[in-house]
């Protein structure tokens, strides 16, 4: 199947069948002899699972392109991930003119990888591009809720929203990197593609798209990110987790992460590795058809809805097989996003009661149904088991995620296992008013939820927010809209050489990465 | 008694048909060995409520990939252990092979139903309908079994009926090809000749002149195509296209196991053993049966 990604290291490819004992053999043996990755030759090999569309950020969906923009790009606001506090990134200082105007004061003497200086043009480039519908970014959300920027002076920007839009710096910190206005106006997205210019504390020194991305420190760094230490990022693409497993314990590659949690609790037992475990803000989901988009059936009621709560054992799945950092979640949110709260009604695990409410929604014996997901089916697997104690006998339907997402915009998929990660924002809005406000995967059509989703969305007072959402979570949970599931987490494994702490939004930072 | 002098009925007449075939049978190590084994998987498979108290179903999730009783830290209840969700491993063994036989069985069946029909058909006949069979064996061979296989059921969406159906449907091609040349052969030859002047029915002439004489043929790519068939299976399942879970499947439990490749290898060996004894077992056997049953042989 798809191991390509490791077509450089042949040998290691063909390790890949046989058994701990010859693992460890190679790894014995290649110790003993000349490292070939690591502390010596000052590069950090690691490995991206996804085959990156394009490493501009604007034209690709992946976590990998995330990870790779911040340490390319920067954007006009750095959010400190430890303290979740906003500091100037290449904006010196920012306020709020009007509720519908942001100005920007900007940090004079900071240059591109290139050597093109960087001042005011280059903002209004980046946002004017970005928000022309023409243009097609892959992600419109990102940025169309801004309407244009404008240059004041050459340091000085005012960028206005089309709506009044609390997020935005928290937007501006994560999603809209800067590019630099002459580069990117004369090669557009294919060069910015193949060839990225930023002024982030690394720079690319060679890439073969979607295969190969080579990583050097860029010493004229002046912004808010560590100045970073490893001279040389090496990543490859690796699809196959077993792949990077192999090549992991052959010394091929010194850094992964998004490590399954069985795989990772073996790996802590051998001495070379640290393995680190750290949470994430993507949360699991059961979405159920209340509004009936996809015809009659019996997630319509109430009762049943709040069955399927009752009905799986949640913190069993969480202890045994997510474990880590992970927690059962109960509202429709990742718990310390703004505006997210924990004071909604709970379903603890009781079939008992799920089998009454079975029977008082007229299901004394159950019912039959589809069940859809798309990642993680052992977890799916394992709630399908918990669902035929109780008599909903599912019967498992396992998609790509894109397969799920259309046919969830022509109201089929109604019952299913999802998870969002929110795109690391730390605001409500990136999930539960994305799901909740009669868009194409809301099956809950409810007015009342989605009116209070937008008072919150749009008001710029944080009690008026609060008050909003807390009433749209509660009405959520209340009618069991959503039953949400976990939290994830996930494991980082690296070489003792290297010294590194992961952050809870599952962004990796090369530039905080240390030799031991 | 008979003395060690007097004539005995073998050395006058020689073996008896029956006898001869039967040292045929039982000299054959292969044909014996693959029999065995098949037997005892049937058997397993059929008996498997009372070679194991689990349920094949129940998931124990503090009880997750307890190791087989070779390993440290067995669980005593669970002698080949137990899978990610930990449910037991012999159970989901036993159950499984319930569907790989069940998966056999029925796919060489629909597609030894299509492939002898239109190979009898085109071997008999001959002339259009023959043209008209041979194209048919040609569109078929022209795609490759596990792309439409892999399509269709991506269409369709995996369950064990859609699985049965579109093996049937995929592997009839060598059923069509073997029958329609033997029945050519036989076609002309006297007896069938005899019984055409006698007066007899096409149907019977097929069915009890024809059939008699091919049906050795057809046991043998039976067995091949049913190995043939489970192995697909396995292939669909391992990639996510078969049978769906919760359904106990080896091609599924070899899915399952993958991502413990590296540290729990048992977990793709034990299925993956079972599913390499089952279709050496059944291909044995076809190759014996050939041997015994062919012309050549029967001396």
């Amino acid at each position: 199947m798809s191991t390509e990604g490791s077509a450089s290291k042949p040998i290691v490819n063909e390790m890949k069948p046989f058994l701990r004992a010859s693992a460890f053999a190679l790894v014995t043996a290649l110790s003993c002899g000349q490292a070939f990755a690591g502390k010596a030759d000052d590069t950090v090999h690691t490995a991206f699972t996804k085959e990156l569309e394009s490493v501009d950020f604007y034209y690709q969906s992946a976590r990998e392109g995330t990870i790779l923009s911040r340490h390319i790009w920067d954007g006009l606001v750095y959010r400190d991930p430890k303290t979740g506090e906003y500091s100037g990134n290449l904006a010196e200082s920012w306020t709020w003119v009007d509720d519908m105007t942001l100005e920007f004061k900007l940090r004079e003497g900071i240059t591109f990888h290139n050597g093109e200086p960087f001042d005011a043009d280059d903002v209004v480039h980046t946002i004017t591009f970005i928000t022309d519908p023409e243009n097609k970014v892959v992600t419109p959300s990102y940025s169309n809720w801004m309407k244009s920027a404008e240059k004041i002076d050459q340091y000085t920007v005012r960028i206005h929203t089309e709506r009044p839009f609390p997020a935005a710096l928290e937007y501006l910190s994560s999603l809209i990197p800067i590019y630099p206005n002459e580069y990117y106006a004369e090669g557009g997205p294919t060069a910015m593609g193949l060839k990225p210019v930023g002024t982030g504390p690394y720079m690319v020194e060679s890439l073969e798209p979607g295969k190969h991305y080579v990583l050097k420190k860029f010493d004229g760094y002046k912004g808010p990110k560590t100045k970073a230490e490893i001279g040389t990022i090496d990543i490859r693409t690796i699809p196959d987790i077993n792949t990077q497993m192999a090549e992991l314990l052959s010394g091929g590659i010194d850094f992964v992460w998004g490590v399954p949690t069985d795989q990772a609790e073996q790996l802590t037992t051998m001495d070379q590795f640290v393995v680190a475990n750290e949470a994430t803000m993507r949360i699991g989901y059961i979405t159920m058809d209340a509004a009936a988009r996809g015809g009659e059936n019996p997630f319509t009621k109430k009762e049943v809805r709040q069955a399927v709560g009752y009905a799986i054992d949640r913190q069993a799945i969480v202890d045994n097989l997510l474990k880590g950092s992970s927690e059962v979640v109960h509202a429709a949110c990742y718990p310390t996003q703004f505006g997210c709260t924990d004071d909604v009604m709970k379903y603890e695990y009781n079939p008992e009661k799920a089998k009454e409410l079975l029977a008082a929604a007229g299901y004394p014996n159950g019912f039959e149904t589809e069940f859809y997901a798309y990642r993680n089916r052992p977890y799916a697997e394992a709630m399908m088991a918990y669902l035929a104690d109780v008599g909903i006998k599912a019967n498992l339907n396992y998609l790509k995620y894109s397969a799920l997402r259309d046919l969830q915009k022509n109201g089929g998929g109604g019952f299913g296992f999802l998870t969002w990660g929110s795109n690391s924002l730390g605001d409500m809005s990136a999930i539960t008013s994305l799901f909740f406000e009669m868009g194409d995967q809301d099956f809950a059509r409810d007015e009342e939820v989605s009116n209070w989703l937008k008072e919150g969305d749009t008001s710029v007072k944080d009690e008026v927010r609060l008050e909003a959402y807390g009433k749209a979570l509660k009405k959520i949970a209340e009618e069991a809209y959503w039953i949400p599931t976990f939290s994830y987490n996930a494991n980082y494994v690296f070489t003792k050489e290297v010294d590194y702490k992961p952050t809870p939004d599952e962004i990796v930072r090369f530039f905080d990465m240390k030799w031991n | 008694m008979m003395t060690s002098s007097a004539p005995t009925t073998e050395s006058i007449v020689g073996m008896t048909p029956g006898a001869r075939m039967r040292r045929r049978v039982f000299g054959h190590y292969g044909l014996m060995f693959g029999l065995a084994v098949l037997i005892l998987i049937i058997a397993a498979a059929i008996f498997a409520p009372l070679l194991t108290s689990h349920d094949p179903y129940a998931q124990s999730l503090f009880m997750r990939m307890k190791p087989p009783f070779w390993m440290n830290g067995t669980n005593p209840d669970h002698i080949l252990g137990t899978d990610h969700l930990g449910r037991d491993y012999l159970a989901r063994l036993l159950y499984g092979a319930r569907i790989s036989l069940m998966i056999g069985l029925l796919t060489a069946l629909v597609s030894g139903v299509i492939g002898t029909t239109l190979g009898v058909a085109a071997g008999y006949f001959g002339g259009k309908v023959d043209l008209a069979v041979t194209f048919l064996i040609n569109v078929r061979l022209a795609m490759p079994v596990v792309l439409v296989a892999l399509a269709v059921v991506a269409l369709f969406g995996g369950s064990l009926q859609v699985v049965i159906l579109v093996l049937g449907f995929l592997l009839w091609d060598r059923f069509a090809v073997v029958m329609r040349s033997s029945v050519m052969q036989i076609r002309d030859l006297e007896y069938v000749n005899a019984a055409r002047a006698i007066g007899c029915s096409t149907t019977r002439i097929l069915l009890s002149e024809i059939m008699p004489n091919v049906v050795n043929n057809l046991i043998v790519i039976m067995t091949l195509e049913m190995a043939h068939a489970i192995l697909l299976e396995a292939a669909l399942s391992f990639l996510g296209l078969g049978v769906q879970p919760p359904m106990p499947s080896w091609g599924l439990m070899i899915s399952e196991g993958k991502e413990m490749l590296l540290f729990q290898p048992w977990m793709i060996t034990i299925p993956g053993v079972a599913l390499f004894m089952l279709v050496l077992a059944i291909n044995l056997m076809g190759d014996g049966l050939r041997d015994v049953t062919a012309p050549e042989a029967k001396g």
